[in-house]
């Protein structure tokens, strides 16, 4: 075994500059997968991680013993939501928060170092006024980046003492509020919120793995492709079939663990760029983007793995007979069992609706991917034959009998994009159009007030208003008044406190929040903007996620393209050479090749489109809108400039391996 | 005897080799050929015509530089220096898009494997030429088919280069060399990956057909029994044509001549 290794190591490294072009070709195809793979279980691990760092401001009621109440509200300050946590020990050994390195006394405000700086950075009566208790109380400390979803959040955690009125029960009031809960410890469970955004990131994975697995296959199959000949000439020699596997197979991991190796360093470089990615209003911790020693070492033996599997399937026809390379035959004609299968899994979408469970429709999404990827070969061999049955001119003649002769080869180079075309396709009915909401008023703070206390807590506001130097109108609105844009708790208190600053802009605004805070304990006055801030954000996540997921199968696309494209020329390099030597025109080898490359990509482009959009109807929001069609037009556009770009980018490489005509040396 | 679809009027089939050829106008000539490749020198001033229909073997070992001399003839490769003419036309100083086109109507072409499409059916590679040349895909498939009864490959239209034999592909890759009609066949070791009676048999097809179109042939081999079959052998080594052989003969067509109406009319014209 170790001779056999030491053979396919001199065969790799004496494959000449072709054979190491080659196998570049497949550790740069095997590197951005390994990179992408990375980033994708990454991305999985991070929203765990921000999921679980946010659970403790999710309390759960203790069934026992509590030894703490906890309550939940946001503020705002410069439109950014601030969420203030306030605590209170029932016991003196309670534990700590998360983040904190004890637990608050009452009166002590710890800040976490984003809303530290931004208050620092802020007027006081903007800011920095409503934290310095103004009981007395001190800054406790910096929150740790434990107790922190991101980096950038506001963050506040206010000790208590359990008899203020800030801990009373009650019922919550705000849209994101939590009342005061009795808790016996802050493991709390994660938000729905999070959960919603561990969905999509799943979902987002599906979409991003399945054409990395098939990149990565027929990057796999590509290695395997050239050394048919000599794969052949050594079976011819004599050697075994196993001894053929193991070798060739030895070849293709040796070059995926390079890939794989190259990849993984190549996405530690990207990191502090992913860090950069705003989701969930912040960026990311580093350590968010390190997936753990283990996971990477799993990926990093997967892939190579992955790639020794798929080269052991795509060396089945030399194995079986020596001669199944040396000769080529018209291939058996694909089975229309592969159209039939995407046509099942299409016929199980309709079925799906809002109540099915996540795994369901990320199986069924993840299915219907695949059968595209099964049906495309299919459909480029039926467009090969049409093809090739009209052409009136040389390319497209060539063109059509290439996508019957090996339509995979034909579907790899465009699979990319079409994929991405159903991504896009999917997503395009899932954006949410920019119209579909109103944005709320953003210059009138509402305030709940209990209704016994409206005519004092009105009065206070005023003086405080003035004392701060807010010039505001104040005015009480009634149940009936409120009920429109009131906040939405169930037991929401029937009367509100408008307070109108004079000046509307959000210095303004700011000031009055200041003025207003703790007036009512435990809540805090909104706008009716800052209600719909929430819902607004993780819309514009879901716009940020499509991007990201754009770019990823764009990247894989391209990549792709580019890479068959180039495997396409080495892999014909004598028969292009010598036409060339017989006097046919470079550009009729080109043109052939563009069109066996853009007509499938426009078919299949399309199609896939089409069933990717099918696919999103039983979860779409609305009808195609605006924003939808702009993506789906930019995909388009960009797939086919990329796919052109990495065909023509492989132009020199056919001039290069045509351009000398005498590889003999007499 | 087979009829080939080009082949030219009034020529009688089976002429004795050897006899004819020297009467007749010269076709494609080099003068002075010199070709480096780094320090080595592959061509060293190489003098050669060759006639209209004759059948020329350039012999040589390994190294000596015939396949360059073939390649600089066929206006695949430049020559450092000298010059060569086709029917008294400088073809060396033409550009690269001029010298395809030249080499796509005027020559063609058969190596020793690996020219044919292997997505191809036969018939289409061999029309593949005359669709370069602008000929309608109907017409060009039905003029590529004539040749495969006469060829020997009857019924074989419709096969993919991986349905047939070595000595048939070789046969298809003659049709393809001729259905342009060419003035010059160039064939560099057309029968090396063939066995010996397989090599015979279309060594002696490709000549046969070559002069019945009315074109010339010249041949690189290391095989004696493949020169056997032409009218001349000229012996290359260390990229001089050694004095014994028949190459080196002055030319008897001074430089720059106008094409004469005696050279024309040995090539069939071109039909569609």
């Amino acid at each position: 075994m170790s001779g056999l290794l030491g053979l396919a190591w001199r065969l790799l490294r004496g494959g000449g500059r072709r054979g190491l072009l080659g196998s570049g070709l497949t550790v740069a195809a095997v590197a951005v997968s390994t990179g992408l793979l990375l980033f994708t279980v990454t991305a999985n691990l991070a929203f765990q991680g921000r999921a679980d760092r946010g659970a403790w401001r999710n309390p759960v009621a203790a069934t026992g013993g509590a030894v703490a109440i906890e309550a939940v509200h946001l503020d705002y300050v410069n439109e950014r939501p601030i969420t203030v946590v306030d605590v209170a020990a029932l016991e003196p050994g309670a534990p700590a928060p998360p983040g904190l390195d004890r637990f608050p006394a009452p009166g002590e405000v710890w800040l976490s170092p984003a809303l530290a700086e931004l208050a620092a950075g802020l007027p006081a009566d903007r800011l920095a006024d409503r934290f310095p208790g103004k009981g007395g109380g001190s800054i406790g400390g910096s929150i740790g980046d434990k107790g922190l979803v991101h980096p950038e959040e506001l963050v506040v955690v206010r000790g208590q003492d359990p008899g203020s009125p800030v801990m009373a029960a009650r019922s919550a009031v705000g849209v994101d509020d939590i009342a005061p809960t009795r808790i016996a410890d802050f493991t709390g469970r994660r938000t729905d919120d999070a959960i919603g955004y561990q969905i999509l990131a799943l979902i987002a994975s599906v979409l991003m793995v399945v054409p990395l697995l098939v990149f990565g296959g027929a990057a796999a199959r590509l290695t395997v492709a050239r050394r048919d000949q000599r794969l052949a000439a050594l079976r011819l020699v004599g050697a075994t079939p196993g001894q053929v596997v193991a070798m060739t197979v030895a070849e293709a991991v040796i070059t995926a663990f390079g890939g794989a190796v190259l990849g993984a360093a190549l996405y530690f470089l990207a990191t502090p760029l992913l860090t950069g990615i705003e989701i969930q209003g912040g960026p990311w911790f580093v350590s968010d983007m390190w997936p753990g020693g283990l996971a990477v070492l799993a990926v990093l033996a997967a892939v190579p793995l992955l790639v020794g599997l798929s080269a052991v399937v795509g060396l089945r026809r030399v194995v079986v007979s020596p001669l199944g390379v040396a000769k080529r035959e018209t291939p058996p004609a694909m089975r229309f069992v592969r159209v039939v299968a995407l046509l099942a899994i299409l016929a199980v979408v309709p079925t799906l609706g809002a109540g099915v469970g996540v795994g369901v429709v990320a199986t069924v999404l993840g299915l219907a991917f695949l059968a595209v990827n099964l049906a495309g070969p299919w459909v480029v061999g039926m467009l090969g034959r049409i093809v090739a049955g009209t052409a009136r001119k040389p390319a497209g003649l060539l063109a059509g009998r290439r996508m019957i002769d090996d339509p995979r080869a034909a579907w790899r180079t465009v699979s990319g994009v079409a994929m991405t075309g159903f991504v896009a396709g999917f997503i395009g009915l899932l954006t949410p159009g920019g119209g579909l909401f109103d944005h709320g008023d953003s210059s009138a703070l509402r305030l709940s007030v209990p209704p016994a206390e409206v005519a004092e807590v009105t009065a206070q506001a005023r003086e405080r208003l003035s004392a701060a130097g807010v010039r505001a109108e104040v005015t009480v609105r009634g149940r009936a008044e409120g009920a429109g844009p009131s906040p939405r708790g169930r037991d929401a208190a029937p009367t509100v406190l408008v307070v109108s600053p004079r000046g509307h802009d959000v210095a303004s605004v700011d000031r009055a929040r200041t003025a207003l805070d703790g007036l009512v304990p435990g809540r805090s006055a909104t706008t009716a903007a800052d209600d719909d801030r929430s819902g607004f954000r993780v819309l514009g996540d879901i716009g940020t996620g499509t991007v990201v997921v754009l770019a990823v199968s764009f990247l894989v696309a391209i990549a792709s393209a580019g890479i068959t494209a180039a495997s396409s020329i080495l892999d014909r390099r004598q028969t292009y050479a010598l036409l060339r030597l017989a006097g046919t025109p470079l550009k009729v080898l080109d043109a052939a090749r563009r069109a066996e490359t853009l007509i499938p990509l426009t078919v299949m482009g399309g199609g896939a489109i089409a069933i990717g959009m099918f696919c999103a109807l039983p979860f779409a929001l609305s009808a195609m809108n605006v924003s939808g069609a702009i993506t789906l037009l930019v995909c388009v556009v960009l797939g086919f400039a990329g796919v052109i770009g990495a065909g023509a980018a492989s132009t020199p490489l056919l001039r290069s391996v045509t351009a000398n005509p005498a590889p003999r040396p007499d | 005897m087979p009829s080939f679809p080009n082949q030219a009027v009034g020529r009688s089939a089976g002429t004795p080799r050897r006899e004819r050829v020297f009467a007749m106008s010269v076709v494609l000539e080099g003068f002075g050929l010199v070709k480096r490749f780094g320090p080595t020198v592959a061509l060293g001033g190489v003098g050669l015509a060759l006639r209209a229909g004759e059948a020329l073997a350039i012999m040589g070992p390994s190294g000596s530089g015939k396949s360059t001399l073939l390649h600089c003839l066929a206006g695949i490769m430049k020559p450092d220096a000298g010059e060569v003419r086709l029917l008294g036309e400088r073809i060396d100083a033409m550009g690269e898009r001029e010298r395809s086109r030249l080499r796509r109507t005027r020559f063609g072409f058969v190596f020793q494997f690996g020219q044919l499409l292997p997505e191809l059916p036969a018939e289409e590679n061999v029309a593949l030429p005359l669709m370069l040349g602008d000929v309608s895909r109907g017409d060009a498939v039905r003029r590529a088919r004539e040749w495969f009864g006469p060829l020997g490959l009857g019924g074989m239209e419709g096969r993919r280069p991986g349905e047939l034999s070595g000595g048939q592909a070789q046969r298809v890759a003659i049709a393809r060399a001729l259905v342009t009609r060419p003035a010059v066949i160039f064939a560099d070791e057309p029968t090396g990956a063939l066995d010996q009676a397989t090599g015979h048999d279309t060594m002696g097809l490709l000549v046969d057909a070559t002069k019945r179109n009315g074109a010339s042939l010249v041949v690189v081999t290391h095989d004696p029994q493949v020169a056997r079959w032409c009218d001349r052998v000229v012996e290359v080594r260390d990229g001089q044509i050694l004095p014994g052989s028949q190459g080196a003969e002055p030319s008897p067509v001074p430089a720059g001549r106008p094409l004469s109406g005696e050279t024309t009319g040995v090539l069939p014209e071109v039909a569609g």
